[in-house]
This record gives structure tokens, sequence and C-alpha cells, in this order.
């Protein structure tokens, strides 16, 4: 077990250094930089916009700055937003809070929506339930979360005033007290809800043809043979080992989402990581835009490796090979 | 019988989202920066905004004109004692938060600072100094030394004293070494001992003197008659809070981003990084005790502006997408829209030289294929930009004249003639200077006979983008010029600034948009000096007009506009550059709000009250 841990970190080591050096290229690559869209202060003259991007090490060749970057990453230190103007561990720190929150109320929700869906879906395979169970997947996968997830703001936030439509909490609570806490989970319903509502029709779809696929099996049949009721075929038998592909799924789950989503939180203006991505990649903040970037990759390879170790722990065949 | 209740209910989905889609549609990104500080002039964002094409606009009733609005809210109503303002921030990403006037960048940030703390001196329409605002200037004989006396009831939040100390502690905060914002600009270094401050050879700015509590004397190198003209900084820092804090690490200290105080009429209670703040009333406001009580500032995103108005979730927001306008005229019954002139005009612009990196100066290329000012004239003539105001901003944009807009009364000069459409006269001028069509492809060539293709760059971004750069090269095309997209393609921002500011040979025109700011002198534009100078003009009168401008005579103001038209007057006749549209702000405001201006000059903060506990909604 702990050699299979072992063996997958190494493994890990290398694809790390390889991710970073291709996303610092690829940042190298992109035209403008932090600066660009600063231009037009007609007070500032061309030299001293030279002068900060040489303070600022732009014009540095990109081996260098990537040594200064590494050399800084391993203390611990991000850099500096150009934007934010803030320390950029800070400014994550800020943002994966959020991002986890609502990752957190996602998963939860993905889950209550999918395993009684997935379960009378596949007990009740091509039945009238069935049917609509899968209807209903199908549509999901073919809708775009950013439409849906408007209409959502649309109806529940607008037409009905159910839900805030904007931000994470409330302004002017004191953090830390319960009217705090609660708002905050208050503003994470509608947008957990939304992503869930599209994000569980993978899960349905694996737990239907999974439960479908072991109904199947010979154990099955013997222990109906044994005369186990019906109940208890479903709930001991077959549940548990259609589990396995969903587990695995769940470090795969978590990487997706501590990405945050840009389209959720652009339009529940939820300052979330993939806000904080797409913003840094559009104002050409560099630093920021490196290590959000990295810690996504980070976060992949993390997932994968849970996703690995989930499966070793519950399938004991994985562990032998 | 199941398949066709499913199928049914395919089909009325699908009709849903595409009605979702539709009005996704016209919705697009927000009004690039709009920088109201002295640091004149930002970079517009991209022709984003607009409708999407002639459709209703064609109709004369589809139109709508600047005169039809006013910068100040009609108060009908009764004010209620105190009330809650909700202020929106439209905003598709997050504020940044550095809430300090000598740091700070973006302009959703200058839009809270603004509620909470403000300039010591007020300006007038034209943006020039007066002597209402929190302090009051007097100037030298020789123009060379400002006196600027704190009135005494001036006071910051934490109930110390607004003192000469702090105005003067911000100029050596900016004046720092270890400074690391960009308000360090040219008038900042006129200061007489700042440059020896800035190199770290001197421990105070000898041009800067604490004359007593109250009063303190700024003296200058050169006379700048823009000094007056919002060019001197009006920003104060408290000194008592900062002085403990290393220069370097202002910008992300608690004192920027987390309690930050001014001496504004709303003093910050609270902030949740990136999403809002919230304010109450400084009755201890040096105009007076504030009618509200209460102020929430938050950050709304586009897509949601027009609900959220609606609702009345927000009262007012800082910009409203003004291609949104004719969809929401009618609708939104429980707002009122404000408008005005914006600080900003779109323009065509010429390559006509190179930067010279070493000398820091540009210049022009007499061979430029662009050098005939003869066609650029005819260039000028080709195009109409009235059509263009009305048909793809339903006339919130209009026909633009000189470089300096109409949003500086004083200085704009709407008397020059300046060329408007006339595709005959276009023909005329091209067929004199000798631009004919040789070869019988129906495209001119250049008077040495050779095929003329005129490269075109002009950025993405909005709905409006493409079919605006095809109707320009249409337009010209119809006089006989071969005009093409550079690559084909519009040009992404990043791409398309980086590109002119290189001078790649492959543009020779381009669409571009300026922001003015609040001073009027435009030689950080156009001067030879200036890298934002991106047609690369040199021109003997234009360094004269815009050194004039700023010199000791123009402090006479009279003298002043003379030269600013006189360089207008040159600008047309020279064309390195023709505006094409000057732009409308519109902003909605709830009903029940008073006393509210989004006049630039407008400093009654206090005044702002409200006729109901809640803001009204659509019915």
């Amino acid at each position: 077990m702990w050699k299979f841990i072992v063996r997958r970190l190494i493994i890990t080591f290398p694809q790390l250094v390889v991710l970073s050096v291709l996303v610092f290229l690829a940042a190298q690559f992109m035209p403008g930089d932090a600066l660009t869209g600063s231009i037009g202060n007609p007070n500032i003259t061309a030299e001293q916009l030279e002068q900060r991007r040489e303070a600022l090490g732009l014009n540095d060749p990109w081996y260098v700055r990537y040594g200064d970057w590494v050399s800084g990453v391993v203390q611990g230190d991000l850099g500096e937003s150009y934007r934010f103007k803030m320390p950029v561990t800070e400014l994550i720190g800020q943002r994966i809070v959020n991002s986890f929150w609502l990752s957190v109320v996602t998963l939860i929700f993905t889950y209550i929506i999918a395993v009684p869906l997935g379960i009378l879906s596949g007990r009740y395979n091509d039945s009238l339930l069935d049917q609509s169970i899968t209807g209903y997947t199908y549509v999901g996968f073919a809708t775009p979360l950013f439409i849906f997830a408007l209409v959502m703001l649309w109806i529940f936030g607008y037409q009905f005033g159910w839900f805030p439509t904007n931000g994470s909490v409330e302004p002017g609570l004191t953090p830390g007290t319960f009217d705090y806490v609660l708002s905050k989970l208050y503003h994470l319903i509608l947008p957990g809800i939304s992503m869930a509502l599209i994000a569980t029709v993978n899960t349905v779809q694996y737990l239907r043809s999974e439960i479908i696929d072991t109904k199947q099996r010979d154990f099955i049949i013997t222990a109906r043979a044994k005369g186990a009721p019906e109940s208890r075929v479903y709930n001991r038998h077959i549940l548990r080992n259609s589990l396995l592909p969903i587990a695995a799924f769940f470090g795969f789950e978590i990487t997706g989402l501590i990405g945050g989503t840009i389209f959720v939180e652009t339009i529940f203006s939820y300052p979330g990581m993939g806000q904080l991505f797409l913003e840094s990649v559009t104002l050409r903040d560099f630093s920021t835009l490196v290590s959000v970037v990295l810690l996504f990759g980070v976060t992949a390879i993390g997932g994968a490796l849970l996703s690995d170790i989930i499966l070793s722990l519950v399938d004991p065949r994985i562990r032998i090979k | 019988m199941r398949k066709t209740g499913l199928s049914k209910w395919f089909l009325a989905l699908m009709v849903v989202f595409l009605l979702v889609l539709a009005a996704c549609n016209s919705e697009s990104g927000t009004e690039g920066t709009d920088d109201s500080g002295t640091d004149s002039g930002t970079e517009e964002g991209s022709e984003g905004e607009g409708e999407e094409g002639e459709g209703e606009s064609a109709s004369e009733d589809g139109l709508y004109s600047i005169e039809d609005f006013q910068p100040v809210t009609t108060d009908e109503g009764e004010a209620i004692d105190g009330g809650h303002l909700q202020f929106g921030l439209v905003s598709d990403t997050v504020f940044e938060g550095v809430l300090n006037w000598n740091f700070y960048e973006g302009d959703p940030d200058s839009q809270i600072l603004e509620w909470f703390d403000e300039a010591l001196l007020d300006v007038d329409e034209n943006y020039n100094y007066t002597n209402d605002g929190a302090a009051t200037y007097e100037m030298s004989e020789d123009n060379l030394t400002i006196t600027l006396t704190i009135k005494d009831n001036v006071n910051w939040h934490d109930g110390e004293p607004v003192k000469a100390e702090d105005w003067a502690y911000s100029f050596e905060v900016i004046g720092h070494p270890e400074y690391t914002g960009v308000r360090y600009g040219t008038s900042m270094m006129n200061i007489e001992g700042m440059e020896a401050y800035k190199n770290g050879e001197a421990d105070s700015i000898s041009g800067i003197e604490i004359i007593d509590e109250k009063t303190l004397s700024i003296t200058y190198l050169e006379p700048d008659a823009g000094l007056l003209n919002s060019g001197l900084w009006p920003y104060a820092m408290p000194k008592h809070i900062f002085e403990d804090i290393p220069v370097a690490e202002m910008a992300e200290s608690d004192a920027v981003r987390q309690n930050p105080i001014g001496f504004g009429a709303f003093k910050v209670e609270s902030i949740v990084p990136g999403e809002s703040v919230t304010m109450v009333a400084n009755e201890d406001y040096w105009q007076g005790e504030p009618a509200l009580d209460q102020l929430t500032v938050q950050v709304i995103s586009p897509q949601t502006v027009v609900q959220a108005l609606e609702t009345g979730q927000v009262d007012m927001v800082d910009s409203f997408p003004t291609d949104q306008y004719p969809d929401v005229e009618e609708s939104l019954t429980n707002v009122e829209f404000l408008g005005q002139t914006d600080l900003a005009y779109t323009y065509i612009g010429f390559k006509l030289g190179e930067w010279n990196e070493e000398e820091g100066v540009a210049e022009m290329n007499p061979d430029a294929k662009m050098a005939d000012v003869d066609l650029r004239r005819a260039m000028w003539y080709a195009v109409d930009n009235n059509a263009v105001g009305e048909q793809f901003y339903n006339g919130l944009r209009w026909n633009a004249t000189t470089l300096i807009p109409p949003s500086f009364p004083a200085y704009h000069d709407e008397t020059i003639e300046t060329p408007t459409y006339d595709p005959e006269m276009a023909k005329q001028i091209l067929e004199e200077a000798g631009y004919v069509d040789t070869n019988g492809d129906g495209m001119r060539e250049n008077p040495e006979g050779e095929e003329l293709v005129i490269n075109f760059a002009s950025m993405s971004g909005g709905d409006t983008a493409e079919p605006l750069a095809n109707y320009y090269m249409q337009a010209w095309a119809e006089v006989g010029l071969n005009v093409q997209l550079v690559d084909g393609r519009l040009l992404e921002f990043n791409t398309f600034y980086e590109r002119i500011e290189n001078d790649d040979p492959a543009i020779d025109i381009y669409q571009g948009a300026w922001g003015t700011g609040t001073a009027v002198d435009p030689s950080g534009l156009y001067s030879k000096f200036a890298a934002f100078n991106y047609p690369r003009f040199v021109n003997e009168e234009n360094e004269e007009l815009l050194a004039e401008g700023l010199s000791e005579e123009s402090f006479d103001q009279a003298h002043r506009q003379e030269v600013y038209k006189e360089w207008q007057q040159l600008m047309v006749e020279e064309i390195p550059v023709f505006p094409t549209v000057y732009r409308a702000v519109l902003v909605p405001v709830n009903n029940r709000v008073q006393g509210y201006s989004i006049a630039e000059h407008w400093n009654a903060p206090h005044e702002v009250s409200v006729t109901a506990e809640e803001p009204e909604t659509v019915e």
C-alpha cells in the first residue's frame, strides 16, 4: 500500500516540473503584459513605463524569470500580484476558501441527487421512471452550464427572489458570527444546485450502468436463490459493488471543483479561483496566472492520486497488482 | 405515446434555451475604465458595446440623443431621514481592493474611493480648480509657487484633522524610491527637489514647505498652465496611520485594504474582498452631515445588471452598457437615466513613422504609405460617422469633430469645420492628388502607379466590432481605396496594442479610442516625446502649440482656449488621426434617489437622499 503511494508520488514530481515549465512558456508567448492595460496614462512617459517593466522583471528572458519564480515557490513565496498589489499566496488564500466551500456544497448536492436517481434508474431499468431519469441526464449533458446557471439565477434569484443573486456573503456582516456563516451558506445554495444539477448527470449514468451490470452477476443470483429479501440484495450486494467506480470518480470530481467554475462564478459574481484564473489571463497578471495554473495542475495530479488510493482501499485487487 | 410526450418536452425546453440565448446575445462586456483622477487618460476598451445592427435602429424613433439626458437627478419627492443607498459596480471582475488614491489602478476601486475619500480641491466644469472644495489655493505672481490651505473643519474619519503634512506626505510617498504605484508623472517631476528625493539624494522634497498645520506651499521648476487644470495631486494621505508602514508594503497593508479611512461623506465599515463595501454616514463631514445613513457598494455582473435594477437590488450603478439601453428604456420604469458626454473619443489613426527607442522620440517616415495628407483627408471624407452612430449605437454615439471632446466646454471648438461625409469630395481629392485607377481593377493606385493596399488594424470584442470595421472598409472601397484587415481578421486587445506600440510595419491605419481624463492638455497623446503618440506624428507647430498650452501665458484662460483652438484646427489640417465618434455615458438611478449627479465636477455626496426606505421596483 505505502509502496504504491510512494511510487505514485515519485512519478508526480517530474510531472509538476514539466507542467510549470510549460505554463511559464505559454505565459511568455502571450502578447502584451500587465502594463499593456494601463497604457494610456499620458502623465507617464515611455521611459517610466520601461523602468517599471525593468523593475518588475518583465524584460528578463523567461529562464531568468522562471529561476526567480521557482526559487520563490520553493520557499513558499508565489510572488506579488501586479494587479492586486498583494502577495499571490494571500490572494489565492482568500479565493480558495470560497471555491472550497462552493465545491463542498456542490459535491453534497451532486451526490444527494446522483445516488437515489442512479439507484432507481438502475434498479428499474427500461421502465418509464428510468427513461425519464436517463432523459434528464441527456438534457443535462447537452445543456451548457452558463446558460443553465443564468436561467436558474433569473428564475430563483430574480423572479421568485428566494436566493441572493451575487457575492459570497451579505455585505456588512462580521466574519465569524452565526449570521455570517448562515449568509455564506445561503449564498452557496443557488450556485451549488445549479452546478450540481448539471455535474450530477455523469455520476447518475455511471451508477445506473454499474447497477445494471452488477444485477446480472452470478453472486446476485446466488443471493436471491438463498432467499435474501430484495432490499437486502440491493443495499448489501448490488449497491456496495456498484459504488466502486463512483469512489474512483470522486478524486477527479474534487479536482474539477477546486478549479472552480468560471461560468458560475462570473454569473453569480462569486469571487473564487475560476474567476481569478480568467481575470489573470485577460489582464496578464503573470505571477497570479502561473501560480493558479500550477495549483490546478497540482490538484489534478493530486486528485488522480487520491482516486487511485481510494480505489486501492476499496478494491484489494488493484493493490495486489 | 411516451416518445411524443418526451419530445414535446424537449421542444419546449429548446424554445426556452433559444430565448435565453437570444437574450444573452445583446449583453456584452462593460465599458473600459474611465479614470476620474488627475492622471488623465486611460485606454478605452474596444468598440465593445453596441446594437447588433441596423434592424430596429433604422427607424427614426429608435434613435436617442444625448441632448435628451441630463447629468443630475430630477428631484420631485419628499426625502426621508436617513436611508440606505445601494450602489452597484458593474464589472465582470472583482474589485482589486486597493483603496487608496495613491495606489489604486482599477476603475472599480476609484468608484469606491470616491464615496469615502475625496480630492481636497474641487473643479469646475472644465476641470479647473476652484476654491470651493476642502482646500483653497493661491498661485504666486511668478506662477511657480502654489499655496494650499485646508479648511479647518476637514477631519479624517478617526477624528484627526487633515493636516498640511498629510498632503505633503502624499507627495513624499509617490516620490519615494520604493513607491509601487503609477502616479509619479510629469507634474510630480516638475516639483522642485523631487528628482533628488526620488533618487534618494535628499530626505525631503525641498519644493514642498509646510507653513502651518493647515497650510503648505509647493514650488515648481517651470510654470505649468496644466497645473490648475487638474494637474496637481489633490489627495492627502493620513500620515499618522501610514508613517510606520514601509512604502513598498503600503499597497498591501490593512490601512489600504481592510480599514481605509478618508475624510469623505461616508466611512468604511466593512469590506468583503472583491465583493462589497459597506459604509456609514460620516457625521463630521466638512460639508455637513450626509442625508443618508448607510451606503453599500457591491459588484454586479454585467449579465444581470438589468435584473438588479428592475428588482431594486441596486439603486444605481457606476456605468451602464449603453447598448442595452434601447431594450430597457420602456421596461425599466423605476429608474431615471442620467447621461452626459463621455471624456473620450474613438478615432482612426494613421501610422506615419516609428518610435526611436534610444532617444525616446517619434520619427516620421516621409515614405510611409499614409504620409500623404490628401489621402488621409480623403479617407476622412469617405466615412459617414453620423450613420455609424445611428446604425450601430442608436444615436448614443455621434460624429466627432475635433480631438478635444465637447466634455471640455470651454476648450472644445465646435466652429471648426472638419471633413464630414462627402464621397464625391473624397474622390475629387484623390483624383487631384494623383490617386487614380491605372490598371482598371476598380481600385486606385498610388501616384507612382503602384498598387495601393492599406492595412487596417481593428480590435475584436463585442458584437459591433466586426460590422463596424466592415463598414469602414466598404466606405473606403466606395471611393476606390483598397483597405484590408491586418491578417484578415480583428485583433485581440493585447495583441492589438502590442503591435501598434511596436510600430508593426504590417499596420498602416488602425481604429482606437482614448479616454482623455480631466486634463485638457493632449501632449501625452500627440507630442513627439509621447510614447502614446502611436501615429508617430511629428510637427513643429504642433509641438509649439502643445508647449504654449502649458506655458506661463496660458495661466490666462482666454489665451489657453485660443491655443487649444489653434491646436484643434492644426490637427484637422494635418490629420495624424481623425476622431470618428464621441460617446454618451448613461447611468440609471432609482426614482427614490435625489440630489445625485454624474457630472465629474459634482461634489455633494452629503446631499444625496432617498424618498423611500426601499428602492422602487418595476411593477
